[in-house]
Protein backbone atom coordinates (compact mmCIF):
# COMPACT_ATOMS: atom_id res chain seq x y z
CA UNK A 1 0.00 0.00 0.00
CA UNK A 2 1.31 3.42 -0.60
CA UNK A 3 0.19 6.85 0.16
CA UNK A 4 0.79 9.96 -1.91
CA UNK A 5 2.26 12.80 0.59
CA UNK A 6 -0.54 15.39 0.28
CA UNK A 7 0.81 18.52 1.45
CA UNK A 8 -2.83 20.19 1.65
CA UNK A 9 -3.86 18.05 3.89
CA UNK A 10 -3.50 16.33 7.12
CA UNK A 11 -1.71 16.75 10.49
CA UNK A 12 2.13 15.97 10.95
CA UNK A 13 3.28 14.74 14.26
CA UNK A 14 5.30 18.20 14.43
CA UNK A 15 5.31 18.48 17.91
CA UNK A 16 6.90 14.65 18.54
CA UNK A 17 9.70 15.33 15.90
CA UNK A 18 10.25 18.98 17.59
CA UNK A 19 11.11 17.64 20.65
CA UNK A 20 13.19 15.12 19.08
CA UNK A 21 15.02 17.10 16.62
CA UNK A 22 16.18 19.67 19.93
CA UNK A 23 17.42 16.40 21.70
CA UNK A 24 19.29 15.76 18.05
CA UNK A 25 20.03 19.21 17.87
CA UNK A 26 22.39 18.83 21.62
CA UNK A 27 23.53 15.73 20.75
CA UNK A 28 25.35 17.36 17.95
CA UNK A 29 26.58 20.27 19.96
CA UNK A 30 28.28 17.06 22.28
CA UNK A 31 29.64 14.90 19.38
CA UNK A 32 31.14 17.94 17.23
CA UNK A 33 29.59 21.10 16.90
CA UNK A 34 25.79 22.90 15.90
CA UNK A 35 24.45 21.14 12.59
CA UNK A 36 24.81 23.07 9.09
CA UNK A 37 24.25 22.22 5.51
CA UNK A 38 24.41 25.32 3.30
CA UNK A 39 28.87 25.40 3.45
CA UNK A 40 28.56 22.29 2.00
CA UNK A 41 27.31 23.84 -1.63
CA UNK A 42 30.62 25.84 -2.06
CA UNK A 43 33.05 23.23 -0.77
CA UNK A 44 31.72 21.05 -3.04
CA UNK A 45 32.18 23.53 -5.99
CA UNK A 46 35.66 23.49 -4.78
CA UNK A 47 36.11 19.97 -5.13
CA UNK A 48 34.98 20.63 -8.87
CA UNK A 49 37.17 23.46 -9.51
CA UNK A 50 40.37 21.77 -7.52
CA UNK A 51 39.50 19.36 -10.84
CA UNK A 52 39.25 21.59 -13.81
CA UNK A 53 40.54 24.77 -12.53
CA UNK A 54 43.47 23.83 -9.47
CA UNK A 55 45.55 26.98 -9.89
CA UNK A 56 42.03 29.27 -9.64
CA UNK A 57 40.56 27.09 -6.85
CA UNK A 58 43.43 27.45 -4.79
CA UNK A 59 43.80 30.82 -5.09
CA UNK A 60 40.45 31.32 -3.69
CA UNK A 61 39.78 33.29 -0.77
CA UNK A 62 36.71 32.05 -0.08
CA UNK A 63 37.19 28.48 -1.37
CA UNK A 64 39.94 28.23 0.87
CA UNK A 65 38.29 29.90 3.85
CA UNK A 66 35.78 26.89 3.56
CA UNK A 67 37.97 24.33 3.54
CA UNK A 68 38.19 20.86 2.21
CA UNK A 69 35.27 19.06 1.54
CA UNK A 70 35.57 15.49 3.08
CA UNK A 71 37.23 17.05 6.21
CA UNK A 72 34.31 18.48 7.11
CA UNK A 73 31.72 16.46 9.25
CA UNK A 74 28.96 18.53 7.63
CA UNK A 75 29.56 16.74 4.39
CA UNK A 76 28.50 12.96 6.02
CA UNK A 77 25.97 14.66 7.77
CA UNK A 78 24.07 16.31 4.14
CA UNK A 79 24.69 12.57 2.80
CA UNK A 80 22.91 11.09 5.83
CA UNK A 81 19.99 13.87 4.60
CA UNK A 82 19.72 12.14 1.81
CA UNK A 83 19.30 8.84 3.38
CA UNK A 84 17.21 9.92 6.27
CA UNK A 85 14.73 11.47 3.60
CA UNK A 86 14.89 7.98 1.70
CA UNK A 87 13.97 5.84 4.71
CA UNK A 88 10.96 8.48 6.45
CA UNK A 89 9.35 8.04 2.98
CA UNK A 90 10.29 4.21 2.44
CA UNK A 91 9.27 3.11 6.33
CA UNK A 92 6.22 4.74 5.64
CA UNK A 93 5.19 3.33 2.66
CA UNK A 94 4.69 7.57 1.74
CA UNK A 95 5.46 8.30 -1.97
CA UNK A 96 6.07 12.10 -2.52
CA UNK A 97 5.35 13.28 -5.68
CA UNK A 98 8.28 13.77 -8.78
CA UNK A 99 6.99 17.30 -8.94
CA UNK A 100 5.10 19.36 -6.49
CA UNK A 101 2.96 22.50 -8.00
CA UNK A 102 3.27 25.49 -5.15
CA UNK A 103 1.92 28.54 -6.57
CA UNK A 104 -1.11 29.33 -8.97
CA UNK A 105 1.10 30.11 -11.70
CA UNK A 106 3.36 26.93 -11.42
CA UNK A 107 0.80 25.37 -14.50
CA UNK A 108 3.33 23.44 -16.06
CA UNK A 109 6.53 21.07 -15.00
CA UNK A 110 8.51 22.98 -16.66
CA UNK A 111 7.24 26.37 -14.51
CA UNK A 112 7.71 24.42 -11.47
CA UNK A 113 11.28 23.06 -12.36
CA UNK A 114 12.15 26.82 -13.08
CA UNK A 115 10.83 28.13 -10.05
CA UNK A 116 12.85 25.10 -7.99
CA UNK A 117 16.11 25.97 -9.97
CA UNK A 118 15.41 30.25 -8.49
CA UNK A 119 14.96 29.06 -5.56
CA UNK A 120 17.48 26.81 -5.00
CA UNK A 121 19.90 29.47 -6.88
CA UNK A 122 18.91 32.34 -3.91
CA UNK A 123 18.76 30.04 -0.74
CA UNK A 124 22.05 29.10 -1.16
CA UNK A 125 23.63 32.20 -2.54
CA UNK A 126 21.88 34.79 0.46
CA UNK A 127 22.70 31.64 3.32
CA UNK A 128 26.25 32.14 1.67
CA UNK A 129 26.29 35.57 2.36
CA UNK A 130 24.92 35.55 6.06
CA UNK A 131 27.35 32.59 6.30
CA UNK A 132 24.89 29.92 7.28
CA UNK A 133 21.23 28.91 6.28
CA UNK A 134 17.72 27.25 7.90
CA UNK A 135 19.78 25.05 9.85
CA UNK A 136 22.94 26.79 10.66
CA UNK A 137 21.78 30.24 11.55
CA UNK A 138 17.76 29.75 12.45
CA UNK A 139 18.11 26.10 14.22
CA UNK A 140 21.53 26.15 15.33
CA UNK A 141 22.11 29.56 15.84
CA UNK A 142 18.71 31.16 18.07
CA UNK A 143 19.35 27.48 20.07
CA UNK A 144 22.84 28.87 20.87
CA UNK A 145 21.15 32.70 21.24
CA UNK A 146 23.27 33.79 18.63
CA UNK A 147 21.91 37.50 17.44
CA UNK A 148 22.85 36.41 13.96
CA UNK A 149 20.48 33.95 14.09
CA UNK A 150 17.54 36.09 14.98
CA UNK A 151 18.21 38.40 12.45
CA UNK A 152 18.73 36.13 9.83
CA UNK A 153 15.60 34.65 10.87
CA UNK A 154 13.71 37.92 10.81
CA UNK A 155 14.96 38.82 7.13
CA UNK A 156 13.65 35.09 5.90
CA UNK A 157 10.54 35.77 7.11
CA UNK A 158 9.89 39.28 6.00
CA UNK A 159 10.78 38.48 1.98
CA UNK A 160 9.77 34.56 2.43
CA UNK A 161 5.99 35.34 3.79
CA UNK A 162 5.90 38.67 1.35
CA UNK A 163 6.43 36.14 -1.50
CA UNK A 164 4.36 33.32 -1.03
CA UNK A 165 1.74 35.70 -0.73
CA UNK A 166 2.34 37.50 -3.74
CA UNK A 167 2.96 34.62 -5.65
CA UNK A 168 -0.29 33.37 -4.44
CA UNK A 169 -1.77 36.40 -5.94
CA UNK A 170 -3.12 38.81 -3.29
CA UNK A 171 -1.45 41.75 -1.81
CA UNK A 172 -0.17 41.69 1.42
CA UNK A 173 -2.07 44.66 3.20
CA UNK A 174 0.32 47.67 4.30
CA UNK A 175 0.78 47.01 8.44
CA UNK A 176 -0.80 43.33 8.56
CA UNK B 1 34.85 9.29 14.27
CA UNK B 2 32.82 12.70 13.96
CA UNK B 3 32.32 11.76 9.87
CA UNK B 4 30.29 8.83 11.36
CA UNK B 5 28.56 11.15 14.31
CA UNK B 6 27.77 13.79 11.38
CA UNK B 7 26.17 10.60 9.28
CA UNK B 8 24.12 9.39 11.58
CA UNK B 9 22.84 12.34 13.07
CA UNK B 10 22.02 13.37 9.57
CA UNK B 11 20.20 10.49 9.12
CA UNK B 12 17.69 11.11 11.79
CA UNK B 13 17.44 14.91 10.90
CA UNK B 14 16.83 13.71 7.26
CA UNK B 15 14.30 10.85 8.63
CA UNK B 16 12.21 13.88 10.93
CA UNK B 17 12.23 16.55 8.21
CA UNK B 18 10.53 13.90 5.93
CA UNK B 19 7.62 13.07 8.47
CA UNK B 20 6.56 16.72 9.27
CA UNK B 21 6.54 17.41 5.57
CA UNK B 22 9.26 20.01 6.10
CA UNK B 23 10.68 18.35 2.62
CA UNK B 24 7.16 19.44 0.82
CA UNK B 25 7.88 22.64 -1.08
CA UNK B 26 4.05 22.99 -1.16
CA UNK B 27 3.93 22.49 2.67
CA UNK B 28 6.79 25.47 2.93
CA UNK B 29 4.25 27.22 0.70
CA UNK B 30 1.50 26.61 2.97
CA UNK B 31 3.73 27.92 5.89
CA UNK B 32 5.28 31.13 4.41
CA UNK B 33 1.59 31.93 3.70
CA UNK B 34 0.24 31.50 7.35
CA UNK B 35 -2.38 29.43 6.08
CA UNK B 36 -0.54 26.13 8.23
CA UNK B 37 1.96 27.15 10.62
CA UNK B 38 3.32 23.04 11.84
CA UNK B 39 6.66 23.64 9.73
CA UNK B 40 7.82 26.50 11.65
CA UNK B 41 6.44 25.61 15.15
CA UNK B 42 8.04 22.55 14.44
CA UNK B 43 10.91 24.98 14.02
CA UNK B 44 10.40 26.86 16.85
CA UNK B 45 9.90 23.74 19.40
CA UNK B 46 12.73 22.59 18.27
CA UNK B 47 14.84 25.47 19.09
CA UNK B 48 13.09 26.17 22.56
CA UNK B 49 13.81 22.17 23.49
CA UNK B 50 16.98 23.23 21.95
CA UNK B 51 18.13 26.26 24.04
CA UNK B 52 17.03 25.06 26.88
CA UNK B 53 19.35 21.46 27.00
CA UNK B 54 22.29 22.96 25.49
CA UNK B 55 22.46 25.62 28.51
CA UNK B 56 21.21 23.59 31.26
CA UNK B 57 24.13 21.23 29.76
CA UNK B 58 26.61 24.58 29.71
CA UNK B 59 25.94 24.92 34.00
CA UNK B 60 26.78 21.17 34.58
CA UNK B 61 29.41 20.34 31.97
CA UNK B 62 30.61 23.62 29.73
CA UNK B 63 33.92 21.79 28.28
CA UNK B 64 31.82 18.79 27.12
CA UNK B 65 29.92 21.07 24.73
CA UNK B 66 31.28 22.39 21.21
CA UNK B 67 29.42 25.49 20.64
CA UNK B 68 30.02 27.87 17.68
CA UNK B 69 28.25 31.29 17.25
CA UNK B 70 28.46 32.59 13.75
CA UNK B 71 29.76 36.24 13.43
CA UNK B 72 27.08 39.05 13.44
CA UNK B 73 27.61 41.21 10.61
CA UNK B 74 24.78 42.81 10.62
CA UNK B 75 24.40 43.97 7.02
CA UNK B 76 25.89 41.11 5.08
CA UNK B 77 23.69 38.63 7.61
CA UNK B 78 20.04 40.53 7.06
CA UNK B 79 21.20 40.82 3.47
CA UNK B 80 21.88 37.33 3.10
CA UNK B 81 18.20 35.98 4.59
CA UNK B 82 16.17 38.62 2.99
CA UNK B 83 17.55 37.29 -0.43
CA UNK B 84 17.33 33.42 0.86
CA UNK B 85 13.79 34.63 1.77
CA UNK B 86 12.81 35.07 -1.81
CA UNK B 87 14.10 31.91 -2.93
CA UNK B 88 12.36 30.20 -0.16
CA UNK B 89 9.10 31.92 -1.11
CA UNK B 90 10.08 30.76 -5.26
CA UNK B 91 11.10 27.39 -4.56
CA UNK B 92 9.86 25.89 -1.03
CA UNK B 93 13.23 24.40 -0.37
CA UNK B 94 16.12 25.02 1.81
CA UNK B 95 19.68 23.48 1.21
CA UNK B 96 18.63 20.83 3.20
CA UNK B 97 14.94 20.04 2.80
CA UNK B 98 16.00 20.03 -1.15
CA UNK B 99 18.47 17.01 0.03
CA UNK B 100 15.97 15.46 1.98
CA UNK B 101 13.62 15.59 -1.04
CA UNK B 102 15.89 13.78 -3.19
CA UNK B 103 16.06 10.93 -0.95
CA UNK B 104 12.32 11.13 -1.34
CA UNK B 105 12.47 11.11 -4.98
CA UNK B 106 11.36 14.05 -5.69
CA UNK B 107 12.70 15.93 -8.78
CA UNK B 108 12.01 19.15 -8.11
CA UNK B 109 14.27 19.20 -5.06
CA UNK B 110 17.13 17.67 -7.61
CA UNK B 111 16.77 20.88 -9.77
CA UNK B 112 16.59 23.25 -6.58
CA UNK B 113 20.03 21.25 -5.37
CA UNK B 114 20.85 21.94 -8.76
CA UNK B 115 20.33 26.23 -8.51
CA UNK B 116 21.97 25.81 -5.50
CA UNK B 117 25.27 24.17 -7.07
CA UNK B 118 25.16 26.97 -9.50
CA UNK B 119 24.22 29.39 -6.97
CA UNK B 120 27.32 28.21 -4.88
CA UNK B 121 29.58 28.33 -8.04
CA UNK B 122 28.26 32.27 -8.97
CA UNK B 123 28.80 32.94 -5.18
CA UNK B 124 32.61 31.75 -5.01
CA UNK B 125 33.61 33.86 -8.14
CA UNK B 126 31.86 37.02 -7.07
CA UNK B 127 33.14 36.66 -3.52
CA UNK B 128 36.25 39.00 -3.26
CA UNK B 129 34.60 41.65 -5.28
CA UNK B 130 30.90 42.10 -4.43
CA UNK B 131 30.55 40.05 -0.99
CA UNK B 132 33.73 39.90 1.01
CA UNK B 133 33.05 44.01 1.12
CA UNK B 134 29.58 43.73 2.75
CA UNK B 135 30.38 41.27 5.64
CA UNK B 136 32.98 43.73 6.71
CA UNK B 137 29.67 45.74 7.50
CA UNK B 138 28.69 46.23 11.02
CA UNK B 139 30.07 42.93 11.94
CA UNK B 140 29.82 42.32 15.96
CA UNK B 141 32.18 39.06 16.13
CA UNK B 142 30.34 36.17 17.54
CA UNK B 143 27.99 37.67 19.86
CA UNK B 144 25.07 36.14 21.54
CA UNK B 145 21.56 37.79 23.56
CA UNK B 146 23.77 36.82 26.77
CA UNK B 147 26.77 38.97 25.46
CA UNK B 148 24.51 42.01 24.71
CA UNK B 149 22.01 41.97 27.64
CA UNK B 150 24.92 40.41 30.16
CA UNK B 151 21.92 37.93 31.46
CA UNK B 152 23.06 34.40 31.84
CA UNK B 153 22.46 32.51 29.20
CA UNK B 154 20.71 29.94 31.03
CA UNK B 155 18.12 32.06 32.10
CA UNK B 156 17.88 33.93 28.76
CA UNK B 157 17.49 30.14 27.16
CA UNK B 158 14.30 29.75 29.74
CA UNK B 159 12.75 33.18 29.02
CA UNK B 160 13.18 32.61 25.34
CA UNK B 161 11.70 29.58 24.95
CA UNK B 162 9.29 29.87 27.25
CA UNK B 163 8.10 32.92 24.70
CA UNK B 164 8.35 30.56 21.62
CA UNK B 165 6.50 28.23 23.89
CA UNK B 166 3.68 30.58 24.21
CA UNK B 167 3.47 31.40 20.67
CA UNK B 168 3.20 27.89 19.54
CA UNK B 169 0.37 27.52 22.04
CA UNK B 170 -1.46 30.17 21.28
CA UNK B 171 -1.23 30.41 17.51
CA UNK B 172 -3.00 28.28 15.76
CA UNK B 173 -1.43 25.69 13.71
CA UNK B 174 -3.90 25.48 10.49
CA UNK B 175 -5.31 28.47 10.33
CA UNK B 176 -8.68 27.46 8.71
CA UNK B 177 -10.31 27.57 5.10
CA UNK B 178 -10.03 30.49 3.42
CA UNK B 179 -12.73 30.02 1.25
Amino acid sequence: MTTTIDSSTGKTPWVFYGILFGILGTLSILAWGPIGVSGTYPRFIGELLTLVAPDYAAANPYLQKMGDLFAKTETYLVIGLLAGGFLGARLNREKAPACEMIHPSEKSPARRYRDAFIGGFLIVFGARIAGGCTSGHIISGITQLSVSGFIFAAGVFATGIFTAKVLKGRHVAAGA
Amino acid sequence: MTAFYGLLIGVAMGFFIQRVRASSPGMIARNLRLENLSVIKFMALTIAVGMVLVYALNLVIPSALHLDVKPTYVLGVLLGGLVFGVGFGIGGYCPGTSVVGIGEGRKDAMVAVLGGVVGALVFTLVYTTLIAPIVKVADFGKITLADVTHVSPFVLALLVSAVFLAAIKLLPTEVGAKR
